[in-house]
């Protein structure tokens, strides 16, 4: 079901045009507007989210768009599958994933404006025309990369995030540490970049194509060449398969901030906190699993790849939380339960689980925006403090502050009925399902359901200390009053965290033996759909085995029960320890463990030893290679040739007799050269 | 045998030649040293003055205004020679036949005019006309 | 054409009329001697030169020259063949009136106060006039008187300066090795006449393919040798290439510009025609024991060399432009190096084309050094440092001649070049030579850009020193130079017909 022109979906463009419009008003005019920028971007992105509904209601009704806006360079080549010409173009690509997405995006966009007002506008911050300029290129796009119809154009949008973040997470420039984080993000997330460039590169000259949709996709081209026992490159289809998709992986790890690429996001929680909503909720971080998702059929191909994905999520869950445990800062803590959760994400994914890893990445978004914002609520009541040592008590000043940030709360440490619960609880169970067939996976199931208990630990370890207890410090007591602008998006999402894990309740769905989980149907077509996209599809692709424990049913309540168990078990520790009116540190309790933890495993440490110890070492080789053999070279060279021209220069004598002589002799030479040569003699 | 080899004889006798005849000018002469010998020939007269002098400009207009109309004179003559027959012939036309060489003359002319006009057959220059003359450059 | 056909010999007009403005502009100054009406002298020469290459430009759009099969009017012969109009000689009317008329107009302002106004122009125009000549000359006198036509007004052009000592030494130099390169010349002349019995250039291919020069092989190739020769010095090559510098140095600098872009595209006519009409390759070869391809792939590899080395390290920019200017008739000359028996109208059209393109930058470059002599900034690198805060519209302009000279890609000159190295590199197919030719166009290209960016970074990049006087902004020389940078660049979109009309002419004459 593929649209035309025609119809709702000639409106799309506009979806990613509206925040590039605000973008370019707040740059040009920014300086002379009332809220310095506010107000265009609000506008933009309630039309964007306006669209984006309307997109998605056209979905719903059975109808997709799949269409090329713009080609810009097509010619022949010659491929290994025998393609013959390849074009790029821009296209939109809207299915039930995306117009999801765009919703999600548009959404969170939309409230993190609407928060800007009170937490930039309202506290006096300059630079603010710069500062909704880059939110509104951000938007864009992530807008754009959403609904981007093939690699080549997702690649330049993932890019164009980039920039944004590190504009973004810059935005104090004249602070020491937000440049350098802002480079460290631009520079890590690049990393991971460059193997996605190698990778696009790889996938278009082995299929001659980059769509991801249709016929004349990759996925398709690729699932043919492996039925059809194709050798790509020296290389047996399916391996090269694995190998692009990594490829392509390598963008995703840094962009979603996946184990060993993570290291960039902690220190970006130096840009406004607005930023790291949206950062962390919709946009940057959001786009390495989507992506995955995006091309989830090509991923399927592959078991390696799935299984790379998965374990490495399933680690990063762990990893991260565990260094979410030690941190002071409100803001910390949420950075690592970013990385924490987009691990289970990926883990959803690797297993398979189509449909849980975007459950959890729709329900994280809100509720992760919702903590930052919130966060960032409680950061204008404290007065722009960070650590929740010094907080306390915050509940009964800020109530509306407080429930919505405890519904969020209850939503990342996925406690029944919150929305976290059911899309976290999806993923395990895919996960387990798969491992008790496939060892590796099992550990990663492993990995993650642990991570289950200290997300709930360091979760209400943020709360207790933020909200409960005796005001530690004056500000804390005395806390500074918030507008509407921040409450009412906190209200929205509050409600959001809440309720939207009720779209899909598979496990009701499963025992009560109802049709309720819509999600998985939004997914899989039965709605509109995009042929050889759905989760459907996708399921037959994916070759790995499922075992239960039990029955099916069985097999589910009992990994319900222990998510919901350990995730409780988190929290019941941290109200033990934290909940009370004078809470300790508890830290040397953890002993060296928590050195390690506190330094997040040395990872900057083994990261700057790499760029310090051996890339270091290694430019510097080069650039004395560079200095002393080609630059000598080249300086040879024009030194021999302004020698040369000193020489020549002396001919010119300046006497006349001399020039008749040389032209004569000159002539002279000539003659007998080409007589001799043309025996005239 | 080369072709080239007269030439190399033709040249080796032409060098010869005056060489030899130096060579026995300076055997058979007496030797008889005297300043006078050293001194610039002018016709027996004794020197006076240094060997450059200047020549005034207007001998080389002058000579090359003459050249022009020399050649102009020889280009003339056989025109001239020609014409009456020209003329009697019906083949061409009187504008065929005077035309080229009026056009001819007359750009001669103009010449003629513009070096008059610019004092080229003007025979010396009074003090102030020599002011009026020099270049400003 | 229109119902009205002109007479044949119409076809020679806008040599004609150059010759007539320059008749006009010695009445003027017969009716009022040293008349300094600055405006009548310098309109009527630039009138009748802008009017030249009107008729030439419409000769051209008319089809003259083209082949009837072409629908064009064909080749016009006047004189029985003495003079030629075919699509080489106008395309070449156009270069030399296009350079005039803008040596004329930028003239305007660096003649103020000068005592021979009307001489001047009407110099030049008769040096154009010869020019215009040598373009439709089809017979070796024709060729040497029009030859002399245009150098004997250089000569006092170049002296014109009569009480600035570089002027006068530079033109009594350059009169007295013109002197030597005529001479050479003329016995050339007389050589290949003493071979084949003719002196119109077709009847001397027609005597050598019926083997009417058989048996003179060494006396046709010593002529065709001083022939060269006599061209070399038009076009300022290597190794008659030593009057160049002191000359355009020396003199005024517009008719520097004159004599490196008008000038030298003349010495080319010439080579052009005399070497593919007369001296046809291969049958040539049989003759005179080998194509005279040879010379030129070494005289092209010399000249530029020599010329480009020379360049790289002057201090003097007016020297280094005519070093450059050497250079530059090294790239033109590829044009004849890379001709073979059988084609290379190719790298022929190239050379056609980078000498028109040439005529805009390089005039335009010099008319930048007669501004800054208008000036009186000084004549070295150092002393243009920064000029560009002052007059940064002109500076701006010199910044496109110099990256277009050296062949960046925006401007005209890259493409002229560009089409040089392929044509070269195809060229190289029949004659292997030619890829030494190549890579010595790429070598002295780079070495190229060094120099002449010197100049645009003492221009742009180096501060001005604290002394100097406020800039004037003469109208004509502005003007000239504007156009010259305009014409460089929007060249480049006009280039479609621009090369049809060289390779139309290449054609026309290599086949």
């Amino acid at each position: 079901m593929v649209g035309t022109g025609a119809g709702p979906f000639s409106y799309a463009p506009a979806i990613a045009l509206f925040p590039l419009a605000a973008f370019v008003i707040s740059l040009v005019f920014g300086r002379q507007l009332p809220k310095k920028g506010a107000i265009p971007g609000i506008f933009a992105t309630a039309a964007s989210l306006l669209f984006s509904l309307w997109m998605f209601a056209t979905v719903a009704g059975g109808e997709t768009y799949h269409e090329t806006l713009y080609e810009w360079s097509a010619g022949a080549v010659t491929t290994e599958v025998g393609a013959e010409e390849i074009a790029f173009s821009f296209g939109l690509l809207i299915d039930p994933l995306s117009a999801l997405m765009l919703v999600i995006v548009s959404l969170v966009a939309f409230l993190v404006h609407v928060f800007s007002l009170g937490y930039m506008n309202d506290e006096g911050e300059t630079g603010l025309p710069r500062y909704y300029a880059s939110l509104g290129l951000f938007t864009f796009s992530m807008l754009a990369f959403v609904y981007a119809d093939n690699l080549l154009m997702a690649f330049m949008f993932f890019e164009l995030v980039g920039l944004c973040s590190y504009l973004l997470i810059g935005f104090w420039f004249r602070t020491k540490s937000a440049p350098s984080a802002a480079k460290k993000a631009f520079l890590v997330t690049r990393f991971g970049d460059y193997f996605f460039l190698i990778g696009v590169v790889a996938i278009a000259s082995t299929f001659g194509t980059v769509a991801f949709a249709g016929e004349e996709s990759f996925v398709v081209a690729a699932e043919t060449a492996i039925e059809d026992g194709t050798t790509l490159f020296g290389f047996d289809a399916q391996t090269w398969v694995t190998i692009t998709g990594l490829l392509v992986l390598g963008g995703v790890i840094g962009k979603s901030a996946q184990f060993p690429l993570h290291t960039w996001l902690p220190d970006a929680m130096e840009g406004p906190t607005t930023v790291s909503a949206l950062i962390h909720a919709a946009t940057m971080v959001a786009a390495g699993v989507y992506l995955v998702a995006r091309m989830f059929g090509y991923y399927a191909l592959s078991p390696t790849a799935l299984s790379i994905i998965a374990f490495v999520g399933g680690f990063t869950a762990l990893f991260a939380a565990t260094m979410g445990v030690v941190k002071d800062d409100i803001k910390q803590v949420l950075a690592y339960s970013t990385i924490s959760q987009y691990g289970y994400m990926m883990l959803g994914m690797g297993v398979g689980g189509y449909v849980a890893g975007v459950f959890h990445l729709m329900n994280h978004a809100f509720f992760k925006a919702l903590l930052f914002l919130g966060s960032g609520a409680v950061i204008v009541l404290m007065h722009h403090e960070q650590d929740m040592w010094k907080m306390g008590g915050l509940k009964d000043k800020a109530p509306i502050t407080y429930y919505t940030f405890l519904a969020g709360a209850l939503a990342l440490a996925g406690i029944v009925p919150f929305s976290g619960f059911w899309s976290k609880d999806e993923v395990l169970f895919d996960a387990l399902i798969v491992g008790l067939e496939e060892p590796v996976i099992l550990a990663a199931y492993a990995m993650g359901l642990l991570a289950v208990f200290f997300t709930g630990f360091y979760t209400f370890r943020m709360v207790f200390l933020t909200f409960h207890g005796e005001p530690r410090t004056e500000t804390a007591e005395d806390p500074h009053g918030v507008g509407w602008s921040i409450k009412a998006p906190l209200v929205v999402l509050g409600l959001l965290a809440a309720l939207v894990g009720f779209v899909n309740l598979a496990p009701i769905a499963k025992v009560a033996g109802m049709d309720i989980t819509f999600l998985e149907y939004w997914l899989d077509g039965e709605y509109g759909y995009v042929e050889g996209l759905t989760y459907h599809h996708y399921h037959e692709m994916v070759a790995f085995e499922e075992g239960y424990i039990g029955s099916e049913t069985t097999t589910m309540l009992l990994s319900a029960g222990l998510s919901l168990g350990l995730a409780l078990a988190g929290a019941f520790a941290a109200h033990t320890l934290y909940n009370v009116p004078e809470p300790k540190r508890h830290t040397t309790k953890l002993g060296g463990a928590y050195t390690v933890l506190r330094n997040n495993y040395y990872q900057d440490e083994y990261q700057v030893w790499l760029a310090e110890g051996l890339t270091l070492p290694l430019a510097r080789t080069a650039d004395l290679f560079d200095r002393s053999v080609i630059d000598g070279a080249v300086d040879g060279v024009s030194g021999a040739s302004l020698f040369g021209s000193s020489w020549v220069k002396r001919i010119q004598t300046g006497l006349v007799t001399n020039y008749a002589a040389l032209i004569v002799a000159g002539f002279i030479a000539l003659l007998l050269g080409l007589g001799l040569y043309g025996g005239w003699f | 045998m080369n072709d080239w080899i007269a030439i190399g004889a033709l040249a080796l006798v032409g060098l010869l030649i005056p060489l030899g005849m130096m060579a026995v000018s300076y055997l058979l002469r007496p030797t008889v040293p005297e300043t006078s010998k050293r001194a610039t020939y002018e016709s027996g007269e004794i020197p006076t003055g240094g060997t450059r002098v200047r020549f005034n400009i207007q001998y080389y207009t002058v000579a090359l205004l003459f050249l022009v109309f020399d050649i102009e004179t020889v280009l003339l003559f056989p025109w001239a020679v020609v014409y009456l027959d020209a003329v009697e012939s019906d083949s061409v036309s009187l504008l065929e036949i005077l035309g080229p060489m009026l056009l001819f003359v007359a750009i001669l002319l103009v010449g003629l005019a513009w070096a008059w006009r610019n004092g080229a057959v003007q025979w010396a220059q009074t003090p102030r006309q020599a002011a009026a003359d020099s270049d400003r450059q | 054409m229109a119902a009205y056909q002109l007479p044949q010999w119409a076809a020679l007009a806008p040599a004609l009329l150059l010759a007539l403005t320059g008749l006009v502009l010695f009445l003027i100054d017969s009716i009022s001697p040293r008349s300094t009406d600055r405006t009548l002298l310098a309109g009527t020469a630039a009138v009748g030169a802008l009017a030249s290459l009107a008729v030439a430009v419409w000769f051209t759009a008319a089809g003259v020259g083209t082949p009837t099969v072409d629908g064009g009017e064909g080749v016009i012969e006047i004189f029985d063949g003495q003079f030629v109009v075919d699509q080489l000689a106008l395309y070449f009317m156009i270069v030399v009136t296009i350079v005039t008329a803008l040596i004329v107009v930028a003239s305007y302002d660096y003649l103020a106060g000068h005592t021979y106004q009307a001489e001047y122009y009407s110099l030049v125009v008769l040096a154009a006039t010869g020019m215009a000549t040598v373009a439709a000359a089809n017979s070796l006198v024709t060729i040497f008187i029009a030859l002399e036509l245009t150098s004997l007004p250089s000569y006092a052009l170049v002296a014109i300066l009569k009480d600035n000592r570089g002027s006068v030494e530079a033109g009594l130099k350059y009169f007295l090795i013109g002197a030597l390169s005529s001479a050479i010349f003329v016995y050339g002349i007389s050589l290949v006449y003493g071979a084949t019995g003719v002196l119109q250039l077709d009847s001397i291919a027609e005597v050598i393919a019926d083997g009417g020069a058989d048996g003179f092989g060494g006396l046709l190739g010593l002529g065709i040798l001083m022939l060269l020769g006599g061209i070399a010095f038009k076009t300022a090559s290597v190794p008659f290439h030593f009057w160049a510098p002191e000359a355009y140095e020396g003199a005024p600098a517009p008719i520097s510009a004159f004599l490196s872009s008008a000038s030298k595209a003349a010495g080319f006519v010439i080579a052009f025609r005399v070497f593919n009409v007369a001296f046809p390759l291969g049958e040539i070869g049989n003759v005179i024991g080998f194509d005279w391809t040879v010379a030129f792939v070494v005289l092209a590899i010399v000249t530029m060399t020599v010329g480009n080395f020379a360049a790289a390290t002057q201090e003097n920019v007016k020297r280094m432009l005519a070093y450059s200017s050497i250079g530059h008739a090294g790239y033109a000359l590829i044009g004849l190096a890379g001709l073979s028996a059988d084609g290379g109208e190719l790298v022929m059209g190239a050379a056609l084309m980078h000498l028109l393109v040439y005529g805009f930058m390089n005039t335009g470059a010099f008319l930048f050094v007669a501004l800054a002599e208008h000036w009186g900034v000084g004549r070295t690198f150092e002393d243009y440092n920064g000029l560009s805060s002052q007059a940064p519209v002109a500076c701006g302009a010199m910044a496109v001649f110099l990256f277009s000279l050296a062949g960046i890609p925006p401007f005209g000159g890259f493409f002229s070049k560009y089409f040089l190295f392929t044509g070269a590199l195809q060229a190289a197919t029949a004659n292997t030579a030619m890829l030494a030719v190549a890579a010595a166009l790429v070598v002295n290209s780079a070495l190229s850009l060094y120099y002449y960016s010197r100049l645009v970074k003492a221009l742009w990049i180096e501060d001005p020193p604290a002394t100097r006087d406020r800039l004037g902004q003469p109208t004509g020389l502005y003007a000239a130079i504007v156009v010259a940078a305009v014409m460089t660049i929007v060249i480049l979109p006009g280039f479609g017909p621009v090369a049809e009309a060289a390779t139309g002419a290449a054609e026309a004459l290599v086949n």
